[in-house]
This record gives structure tokens, C-alpha cells and sequence, in this order.
């Protein structure tokens, strides 16, 4: 097993342990959950030091194959490129973050709760590093289970509701990525492998047009996409902090990923043909999310409206296929697991103190819990893309990316999302003031206690890569690099093939398309 | 100049100046609250000197001629797989005279206004005053960066960083639910200009490739503007109709940034900030950015001459519509305010007509004399217990001398008295408006120029209106009369800013001799390419126009101003504006009420766009995808199986009926498959 598959199975393995572990024992479990995903995190960085960006290194590094079922055409094939190791970073990151937060939180079923989460974060790295379309099938179906159980036993009050509408929203539609899968598999040689198949795929227009929908309507839900995106309120506002952070942080990129890895390189020329529409959705999220967050009164179902926004501003670089938008998209997904994980944990901590998640029950907190205000605004100028932060990296390159695309109407695109920029800082300052201005008129809140350092452990990381990831994203941009290029280059070679007018990459600036002036000799 | 090191050192020290401050407001954000009081001063003004000190080097060698350029290292850079880089951001800092005055005037002011603020948030406890001095800090790193930043990037970093501190400083007794407000409307309506910042800065990417103001300014000069795009997203316009689109664009950002028409009412509301701040941040130095921006860009500019009439027409539209209603507010800060958007007016009528120099040069006299009186206004506070309402005032030049002299003395900067500083960069400006000729619409500069004038007695008026309800006459309250002067702290300041006030007239003097058109002739270098193809275009006159008579005409205008409130509010007439009030009860409640443009604005957009939010969300989502097409398609799911039930009634003579219809279905189909 190569590193990438210990840094896969390490968190099964510490669920497994956690199995024989005593049920009573829950600050064992506690600890051996920690261990298990900071041991994963501290290995995940021998992936990340380990990866070459190098125009020339191979396409996916740590790749391993081994046969599983040769009959039918199926392997145990894994490899990361650098899109897929930012996400497998993102996880690795998130999780033990997730589990320091939980330490209070769950005080129900503590060796269940774990166990779930080890799962989840093997599933979720595992989905991310398969290159065997079956693989990465039993990966995505195989993080459903932990999750609707997280939300289904620790969620609130509403918590059946927004489980069954969470599992049959996107189980409904993976399996329409299976009959696509199945599809693929008879039409390319027989072989579930993705590198196998991308390369040996012959379908006819029409079927790759139902391919593509198959697949994008799976991920579609995922990210989620304006109008299949009402699951995500409910699901955010029912699970426990520690699903909230994992659904918004982890689960949210497999769809944009999934677009990145799949559906966009295997089909690209039906792509193209869907991709106004993806762009108008796209756009149609980024406002139609911002405006939802404007007049929630629940401080999760803001959070989670926002999603679709930023997740909308991700879908619309991905669409505008030139290198700034989709390098855009990609730190986009990071710091979107990021901003949105941490504004979760944050309110998560507030409701440890208050248990309650209504706008209207909080006010003046900042005099009284001075740190968790603070962090609030910096994690709330992230989410709003303030430069200087991770935020404004990725929402620049992606509006930047999309204006000087050759997509269709590419400013109209740019600037009716710009739009949604101005409406962002309208909801989270507006949340802001609420919870932590104006004066401390409820007398519950009187007495609620600052950051721990528990709490503080937990918020740290999430501060530093905010600052850091904003002042210096050359290192975050680089991996992303390769992997965007042969995807532009696919879609060249598509275009080429179909015989179509250029609408890939970027536009020449107006001044240097004039003809330049002869240096030397012409022939 | 033996006592400056060396140009390259001087380049790779620029980053200090904006470091100093940064690192200031590190130190006093983390650690702050237990460095104890003095130590917080020591640090914040320890870093203000040093960049100061700096700045004032890298100052000194713009002077000598030469421009810095520190070459940043890069920091959001994507190169598409054919090699191009269209976006990329480095970290370069440029000094040429133009930013290096910025600079000086940045952190000069900002240290007065630092010492000032040790006396005036005393009252603070310490987390409190350790806060306010963070914040002051960066915003002067913030404001730094904007300055300094050698390109439109770095520029909007900056842009959005100094949003960041207003918001956080307007906001900083923010347990008043209505400061907390007047922040979060500041950072909101800075959001939209913001916006117009954007895709400004997007446009000049798809036309030029680069966002570097060097390559620009060298870029533009090559353009032909009449000629077509042939690619991109500007195909098919002219480069002048594309250039056009793109500056309006920046100038929506300037306007938001500036408090310019239609984006100037978060101006007012932000007098909620401590005084100091209103001093630092609304009037001496962020609001000006916007300027600031159209000065940076002039080559570009000169390029788009329908982008500069509108430009003019807007600041004269501001001017005259601001001063109108600073005639009847009673709070001091607010009339302060509403005359710094309409100073900020005049700002843009020059750059917009083409006086460049004379723009920038009223910035920074402005930033003397409107420091000074803000300070001012602050002491006064001070000293009547946070009293704002200047009815309530009056005599108080008895009871503090100091604060009252320099407060005449910036008053009469402002209106335009010789000669001090506010009379030769005003008049400047509207002398320039009076000769150009844009070529888009001849007729702005002089219609500006007119409005302008108007402004400007309005501005005598309402100056000297504050001044002598404020200082003169007997006192009408209990707290007037027991006034107390401030401290040294606060008073030497006020003495600094009232001397440069005056001492600024020496930038500007008119004629032709040794001492005359000092600030034209420093900054002709930065400006140069852009005058010289206005000159061209015949936009500004071929020869220097020298008519004294607009200059006396001007000096006409401030003395009526004066002279009116002299009668009004301290002479014989004084019971005229209530009599005035009285007459026209309508007209005087709308300006008093600022003409309800905030109430236009929210019930044209704010009010109209929270309904359709909530009506989507209703509609769209709960009604329409929960309720029709998820629960709907449950509920059909769920009435299937109702339906699927009733044959499974155990019937077995009823399977062995639909086994054999279905056995017949699938071969006919099966079969009619394959006979096709």
C-alpha cells in the first residue's frame, strides 16, 4: 500500500480500533479519534511536499493499481492530481478541527459519533483520490451512510425531515450517475478505469449529451445548483456542528470536483453546449443564494444560503473555462471549506452557550466575548472576500477569469456576479451587527463565557490559512496549475474535432491583438 | 543630497513605510490590552514617525527627480498554458511626486492626528484605547497601500482596507446600535463603488493587458482612439468608447469612496466615529482616494474626454448640492461633513477639467485646513461634554482661545480669504474649469464653473455661519458658558495644521515669477503626457491663461458669503433665518432633512429588493421546489405505492393475468426492436 492509500485507510483503520474500544470510554475515544486524523494530517503533508507541479511531472502522482475485479473490468486504481490533492489537504485539515470542536458538543454516543466521522473522512479522501469510476461510485454512495447518520441521531429537532430529504435528493440522483457509469462502461472498451475510458470513450453527440446530464445532475445536487439546492438549508440547519462543517467544508467541493474530474473532461463537447446554461444557473445562485441569506433569521440557514452563493461563484469559473477562472474556481472550493467551515464552527460555539440558533435571541455580544467576536469578523472578511484574505484570491481570479473569458456574454456573467460581492457584505455584516453590536439587552447573555483555548485551538488553523492563504496563494495556486491546463487543452482539442470557433481559454487583451509589428525577417 | 541614502536602498525600504503602521496595529491587536496605556501610545506613534520619517526620504528623491519603483515580488499570478499572464499582481510600491506628496500628507497628518488622539480617547479604558489605536494604525498601512500600490490591484487592496477601518472605526463605540449602523451603511455603499472599481479594473485588463499604472499610462499613449478593437471583449467599440466605459466604471468606485453624487450619503453618518477619525479618515485622507485614483490615471483620462465631462459635471453637481445643505444642519460635525463632500466636489471638477495639479493641490490644502477644523470641532466637543448641536454653543471664544483661533484661521481657508492656501487652490480649480473645452461638450467646464462658484459662496456662508454660532456672541447654555480649553496634546495639532494651512498658499500662488505655480511645476512630470494631449485635443488652452478676474471675482464671492452670515447670525439680522424657517416651513424641513435622499434610496432599492428576497424565498423556494417538486414528488411517490398495493391482494389467478399482458408487452417489444 502507497502512501496515498495509508492516508486513505489510516482514518478506517482508528474507526476499527475505535470499534473494540469500550462504549463508556468517551475521552478515549476522543483521543484516539484526534490521534487517528492528526497522524492522516501530518502524512496528507507528505503528499502535499511530495507533489511536482512541474509541466512535465506525470498527470496523477501516488498512483496505485491493483486489480479488485478483473472480470468485470474493475480495479482498485487511486492517484491524485493537484485539484484532487488541494481537496484531500482540504480534508485532512478540516477533520481534526472537526473532532477538537466536537469535544463538548456531543456528549451522546460519543464512540458512534467518532466512528462515523473516521469513516467519513476515509470516504471523503477516497472519493477525491479514485480513478476507477466504480471506486469513486462506492466512495461517494459510501459517505452518505455516516452522514445521515451524524444528522439523523446528533441533529435537532427537525432532524428526520432534512435527513430523508438530504438522502433521497442526492441518492436519487447518484443513481443517475451510475446508469451513466454502466453506460460509459459499455462504450468504452470495458473498463470502469477513468483514465482508460477517458481516453477510449466513443459516443455519439446525442449520448454524450445524456451522459453529461446524467453525471452533472449528480453533482448538480451536490454542490448544490440553484434550483436543487433546498436540501442544503435544511440539511445545515439539522446537523450538529461537526456535520455542518464537514457537509459545507468537504461534501459541497465532491460536486464541483466531480464537474472538474468527470463530466467536464469526458464529455467536453457536450459541455460546451451546456455550458451557458451552467453559467446562467451559476449566476442565478451567486444572487439568488445572497438574497435568501438577506432575510434568514436562523443564523445556519443564513451560513447555508450563503453556500449557494459562493458555490455559485465556483460553478461560474468553472464555466468560463480559461485558466484564471478555473484556477479560481479551484482556491475558490478551498477557501469556500474554509470561510463557511469556520463561520460554522463559530456559530456552532455560540449555540454550545446560548442553544439557539435565532439572529433575534443574540445582540451586543462583542463586549462580552470580545476573542469570539473578533474571530467572527475576520472569518465574516474572508467569507466577503476582503483582499488580504483567501476570499478575495479566489472571487478575483474567478470574476477577473470570466470577464476576460471567451464564454458568451462573459461580462454580463462577471458583472451580475460582482453584483453578488456587494449583497455579501450586506448579509454577514448584517449578522455581524445583530449578534455582536448594539447593546446586550437579553439577559441570558449576559454571562456567556469567551473562547477556551479548546475553542481557540480550533479556530486557529482556520485564522492562519484565511491570512495566509490571502497573502500568499502562489503555493495553493501551483498544484492547480497542470490539471487546468490539460483540462483547457481538452476542451481545444474538442472544439478542434467538432470543428467549432474558438471559446476556451482567455481573450487577448484589446491592445495586443492588433498585428505586431514585424521584428525581423518574414518568410 | 549627501543626507539621503542612496536610491536603492530607498527603493528596497519602501515597503517600511506601509510596515511601520502594519506592524503597529499587530502589536497593539494582539497584545494590546496588556501593554498597558503608554506603551499602546509608544507603539502607535512610534510607528507613524518612523514611516513618516521615510516616507519623507522616499519624498526627497521624488523631489530630486527621480521615481522609486520597488519591483514586488508576485502574488496572485495564473499563466494560461500559451503563456500569457493576464493577471498578475505583484507587491511593486512606486514613489514619483505625485504619491510621495500623498505620502507626506498621509502619514504628516496622520501623526498629528495620532498625538491629538492620545488626548482625545483618554476617556477610553485600555482594551478600548489599544483598539482604537490598532485600527487608526491600519488604516494609515491601509491607506499606505493604496498610495503607494504601482498598480489598479494593489490600489483596490488598499481601497477595500481603508473601507475595512472606516467601517471598524465609524462603528467603534458600536454598543449604539446607530453607529453600528452608520459602519456597516459606509462599508455597503464603499461595496457598490467597489463594484464600479471592479469591472473598471477588469475593462482596462481586456483593453491594455495589464493593470500596472507604468504600462497603462505608456500603453495609452500609443492608442489611437478612434481606431476599432478588432478582439476581445471590447470587439467591434472604439478604443476612446471602450477607455470611456472603463473609467466611468473606476469613477463609480471614486464616487462611492469620495462621497461623490449619487454615493455620498454614507458621508454624513459616519461623523458617528470618534472625532479624530472623522479628521483622519472622512476628511483628510481616504475620502480623497477617489482623486486620487483620476489623478493616478490622467493619460487615460485624457483619452476619454466624455468620462471627464461627466467627471466635472458630477463634482460640481456635488459641490453646489452639499453646500446647500450644510446651510441649515446644526450638529457641527455634520456641517463639517457635508462640507467636506462638497470640498471633495471642487477636487473633481479639477482633475476632471484637466487641472490636475490644481485637483491635487486643493487635496491637499483641504487636508490642512478641514484636519484642523474636524480637530477642532473635536476639542469643542471636549470641552462642552460631547455637546454636538451648535445652537446650544456660542461665546466660546472666550473660553477657549486657542481652539477658536485656529478654527478661524481654517475657516477662513476654506472660504477662500488671501491669502491663505484655500483661495489659490480653489480658485485654481474653478479658473481652470472657466478656460477648458472639452471636446466631448465644450460647455461643462464653464457650467462648472459656475456651479462651482455658487458652491463657493454657499461655502463662505455656511463656514462662517458654524464659526460664528460657535465662537461668537454670548453664550446660550450652561455648558457654554463653562467651557474648558483642551489640553496641549490637542492644541498643538490644532497650531501644526493651522500654520501649514496658511503656509500651503505658497504651493500654489498664480503669475509667472520664482514662487508662483510651485505644485503645478512639482508635479508637471506625473502629469505631463496627459496635459500635453489635452493641449493637443484642445480640451485646455495651447497658452497659459492669465485673468485675474476670475481670482477677483472669487474673493467677491467669499466676502458676500461671510458678509451674509455676519448679518444673519451675529449682526443686526439675527432673527431673520428663523423668520426665513417660518416663511417656508416645506422648503426649509426638506433641506434640513438632506432632501430625503436616504429615504429615496430605501424606498427605491433597499425596501423593494428585502421584499423580493423575502418573496423569492417564499415563493421560489418554499413554495415552488420544497413544496411543488420535492415534497410534491414525495407525495406522488408515496400515492404510487397507495395505487401499487391494490393488485397486491394475494390473487394469484389475477398474477398469472399480468405475467402473461406483461410476457406479451416484452416480446412485441423485443421483437419490434429487432425487426427495425
Amino acid at each position: 500500500m502507497n502512501l496515498l492509500g495509508v492516508v486513505t485507510f489510516l482514518p478506517l483503520a482508528g474507526a476499527l480500533l475505535a470499534a473494540l474500544l469500550p462504549r463508556g470510554e468517551a475521552r478515549q475515544h476522543r483521543a484516539l479519534a484526534l490521534a487517528v486524523t492528526l497522524a492522516t494530517f501530518l502524512l496528507s503533508l507528505l503528499l502535499w511536499f511530495g507533489f511536482d507541479a512541474g509541466p512535465a511531472a506525470p498527470e496523477f502522482q501516488f498512483e496505485a493499481r491493483h486489480p479488485w475485479m478483473p472480470g468485470l473490468g474493475i480495479g482498485y486504481h487511486v492517484g491524485l492530481d493537484g485539484v484532487a490533492l488541494l481537496l484531500v489537504m482540504l480534508t485532512t485539515v478540516l477533520t481534526p478541527v472537526v473532532v477538537l470542536s466536537t469535544w463538548r458538543a456531543v456528549q451522546d454516543r460519543v464512540k458512534e459519533f467518532m466512528i462515523a466521522l473516521l469513516v467519513l473522512e476515509t470516504a471523503m479522501i477516497g472519493t477525491f483520490a479514485a480513478l476507477d469510476l466504480v471506486l469513486f461510485y462506492v466512495f461517494w454512495e459510501l459517505i452518505l451512510i455516516p452522514m445521515y447518520l451524524l444528522i439523523g441521531i446528533w441533529g435537532s429537532q427537525n432532524r428526520l425531515y432534512a435527513t430523508v430529504k438530504f438522502f433521497v435528493y442526492t441518492f436519487a440522483a447518484s443513481v443517475l450517475m451510475l446508469v451513466a457509469i454502466l453506460f460509459v462502461y459499455f462504450h468504452d472498451g470495458a473498463t470502469f478505469d477513468y483514465v482508460d475510458a477517458r481516453a477510449a470513450l466513443q459516443v455519439t453527440p446525442d449520448q454524450a449529451r445524456w451522459l453529461f446530464l446524467a453525471f452533472g445532475l449528480a453533482f448538480a445536487v451536490k454542490v448544490p445548483m440553484f434550483p436543487l439546492h433546498t436540501w442544503l438549508p435544511d440539511a445545515h440547519t439539522e446537523a450538529p456542528t461537526a456535520g455542518s462543517v464537514i457537509l459545507a467544508g468537504v461534501l459541497l467541493k465532491m460536486g464541483t470536483f466531480g464537474f472538474f474530474r468527470y463530466a467536464l473532461p469526458l464529455f467536453p463537447a457536450a459541455a460546451l453546449e451546456f455550458r451557458p446554461a451552467i453559467a446562467v444557473l451559476a449566476t442565478i445562485g451567486i444572487l439568488y443564494g445572497a438574497l435568501m441569506s438577506f432575510v434568514q433569521t436562523d443564523m445556519k440557514r443564513l451560513v447555508a444560503y450563503s453556500s449557494v452563493s459562493h458555490l455559485g461563484f465556483v460553478m461560474l469559473g468553472l464555466a468560463a473555462l480559461s485558466a484564471e477562472g478555473l484556477t479560481g474556481s479551484v482556491y475558490q472550493m478551498l477557501n469556500h471549506g474554509i470561510s463557511t467551515g469556520a463561520l460554522f464552527l463559530l456559530v456552532g460555539m455560540l449555540y454550545e452557550r446560548r442553544h439557539t440558533r435565532a439572529v433575534a435571541e443574540y445582540g451586543g455580544l462583542a463586549k462580552q466575548v470580545p476573542l469570539l467576536a473578533t474571530a467572527f469578523v475576520v472569518v465574516t472578511l474572508s467569507s466577503i472576500g476582503l483582499p488580504g484574505t483567501n476570499g478575495f484570491v479566489g472571487e478575483f481570479l474567478i470574476l477577473s477569469g470570466t470577464f476576460l473569458s471567451r464564454l458568451a456574454h462573459s461580462t454580463v456573467f462577471a458583472t451580475l456576479a460582482a453584483l453578488g460581492v456587494v449583497l455579501g457584505a450586506v448579509y454577514m455584516l448584517t449578522l455581524v451587527e445583530k449578534v455582536f453590536y448594539g447593546a446586550l439587552h437579553k439577559a441570558e447573555n449576559r454571562h456567556l463565557p469567551d473562547l477556551s483555548l479548546r475553542e481557540g485551538l480550533v479556530l486557529a488553523p482556520m485564522i492562519a490559512l484565511i491570512v495566509v492563504m490571502g497573502l500568499l496563494p502562489a503555493p495553493f495556486l501551483a498544484p492547480a496549475r497542470p490539471a487546468v491546463n490539460r483540462l483547457v487543452a481538452r476542451f481545444q482539442q474538442a472544439e478542434a474535432r467538432v470543428g467549432a470557433p474558438t471559446a476556451v481559454g482567455t481573450v487577448e487583451a484589446a491592445v495586443a491583438a492588433r498585428p505586431a509589428l514585424p521584428t525581423g525577417r518574414s518568410f | 543630497m549627501p543626507f539621503l541614502p542612496t536610491p536603492f536602498a530607498a527603493e528596497a525600504s519602501l515597503w517600511a513605510i506601509i510596515l511601520f503602521p502594519l506592524a503597529g496595529a499587530a502589536v497593539n491587536g494582539l497584545a494590546g490590552r496588556r501593554l498597558g496605556r503608554g506603551n499602546v501610545t509608544l507603539v502607535a506613534l512610534g510607528a507613524m514617525v518612523g514611516s513618516f520619517a521615510i516616507a519623507a526620504v522616499a519624498f526627497g528623491w521624488a523631489a530630486a527627480g527621480r521615481v522609486l519603483h520597488f519591483q514586488g515580488d508576485p502574488w496572485i499570478s495564473v499563466t494560461g498554458a500559451d503563456g500569457r499572464t493576464l493577471v498578475d499582481a505583484a507587491w511593486g510600491l512606486v514613489v514619483d511626486r505625485l504619491s510621495g506628496t500623498m505620502i507626506l500628507v498621509v502619514t504628516g497628518v496622520g501623526t498629528l492626528i495620532h498625538v491629538y488622539s492620545t488626548s482625545y480617547m483618554s476617556h477610553e479604558d485600555d482594551a478600548g484605547y489599544a483598539r482604537f489605536f490598532t485600527y487608526l494604525n491600519l488604516f494609515v498601512a491601509a491607506m499606505l497601500v493604496l498610495v503607494l500600490g504601482d498598480s489598479l490591484i494593489l490600489t483596490f487592496v488598499g481601497w477595500e482596507g481603508v473601507g475595512l477601518c472606516s467601517y471598524l472605526l465609524i462603528g467603534f463605540w458600536f454598543t449604539d446600535p446607530q453607529k453600528a449602523y452608520a459602519g456597516r451603511k459606509a462599508f455597503v455603499v464603499n461595496r457598490i463603488g467597489d463594484f464600479g472599481f471592479l469591472v473598471g479594473l477588469f475593462s482596462l485588463l481586456a483593453i491594455f493587458g495589464t493593470a500596472r499604472y507604468a504600462d497603462l499610462s505608456a500603453l495609452a499613449r500609443t492608442v489611437s482612439p478612434g481606431a476599432i478593437v478588432a478582439g476581445g471583449v471590447f470587439a467591434g467599440w472604439t478604443y476612446q468608447a471602450a477607455i470611456t466605459f472603463a473609467l466611468l466604471c473606476l469613477f463609480v468606485g471614486a464616487t462611492g469612496k469620495s462621497a461623490q453624487i449619487p454615493l455620498y450619503i454614507w458621508l454624513p453618518d459616519a461623523m458617528a466615529g470618534p472625532t479624530p477619525v472623522s479628521a483622519l479618515i472622512h476628511a483628510a485622507t481616504m475620502v480623497t482616494a477617489g482623486v486620487y485614483l483620476v489623478a493616478r490615471n490622467s493619460m487615460l483620462f485624457a483619452l476619454a474626454p466624455a468620462a471627464m465631462a461627466t467627471v466635472t459635471l458630477v463634482g460640481a453637481a456635488t459641490a453646489l448640492l452639499a453646500a446647500a445643505i450644510a446651510f441649515v444642519q446644526n450638529d457641527i460635525k455634520k456641517v463639517l461633513a457635508y462640507s467636506t463632500v462638497s470640498q471633495l466636489g471642487f477636487m473633481f471638477i479639477g482633475v476632471g477639467a484637466g487641472v490636475f495639479s490644481a485637483g491635487v493641490l486643493h487635496l491637499v490644502t483641504h487636508a490642512f485646513f478641514k484636519a484642523c477644523l474636524f480637530l477642532g470641532a473635536g476639542s469643542v466637543m471636549h470641552g462642552m461634554g460631547d455637546e454636538t448641536d451648535i445652537r446650544k454653543m456660542g461665546g466660546l471664544w472666550r473660553r477657549m482661545p486657542a481652539t477658536a483661533a485656529t478654527f478661524l484661521v481654517a475657516t477662513l481657508a476654506i472660504t477662500g480669504f488671501v491669502p491663505l492656501s484655500g483661495f489659490f487652490s480653489k480658485d485654481a480649480i474653478l479658473a481652470g474649469a472657466l478656460h477648458s473645452a472639452n471636446p466631448a461638450w465644450p460647455e461643462v467646464g464653464p457650467i462648472a464653473y459656475a456651479l462651482g462658484s455658487l458652491a463657493a459662496l454657499g461655502t463662505a456662508f455656511y463656514m462662517s455661519r458654524l464659526f460664528f454660532l460657535t465662537f461668537v456672541g454670548a453664550p446660550r447654555t450652561h455648558a457654554a458658558e463653562h467651557a474648558h480649553e483642551s489640553s496641549r496634546l490637542m492644541t498643538v495639532p490644532l497650531a501644526v495644521l493651522a500654520a501649514l494651512a496658511v503656509v500651503g498658499a505658497v504651493l500654489g500662488l498664480p503669475g509667472d515669477g520664482a514662487w508662483s505655480e510651485l505644485f503645478g511645476r512639482f508635479t508637471e512630470p506625473v502629469f505631463a503626457p496627459a496635459l500635453e494631449a489635452l493641449r493637443r485635443s484642445g480640451h485646455l488652452p495651447a497658452e497659459q491663461v492669465e485673468s485675474a478676474l476670475p481670482f477677483l471675482f472669487a474673493w467677491v464671492l467669499a466676502a458676500a458669503g461671510t458678509g451674509i452670515a455676519w448679518l444673519l447670525y451675529a449682526g443686526p439680522g439675527r432673527a431673520a433665518p428663523a423668520r426665513l424657517a417660518r416663511a417656508l416651513p416645506r422648503t426649509y424641513q426638506l433641506v434640513l432633512d438632506k432632501f430625503r435622499i436616504d429615504e429615496l434610496y430605501e424606498a427605491v432599492i433597499v425596501g423593494p429588493l428585502r421584499t423580493l428576497a423575502r418573496v423569492l424565498w417564499r415563493v421560489v423556494d418554499v413554495f415552488a421546489i420544497d413544496g411543488l417538486l420535492v415534497n410534491g414528488a414525495a407525495r406522488a411517490a408515496g400515492f404510487a405505492g397507495t395505487i401499487a398495493r391494490l393488485p397486491q391482494n394475494g390473487d394469484v389467478q389475477r398474477y398469472a393475468a399480468v405475467m402473461t399482458v406483461a410476457a406479451a408487452v416484452i416480446l412485441w417489444t423485443v421483437l419490434g426492436v429487432g425487426g427495425q
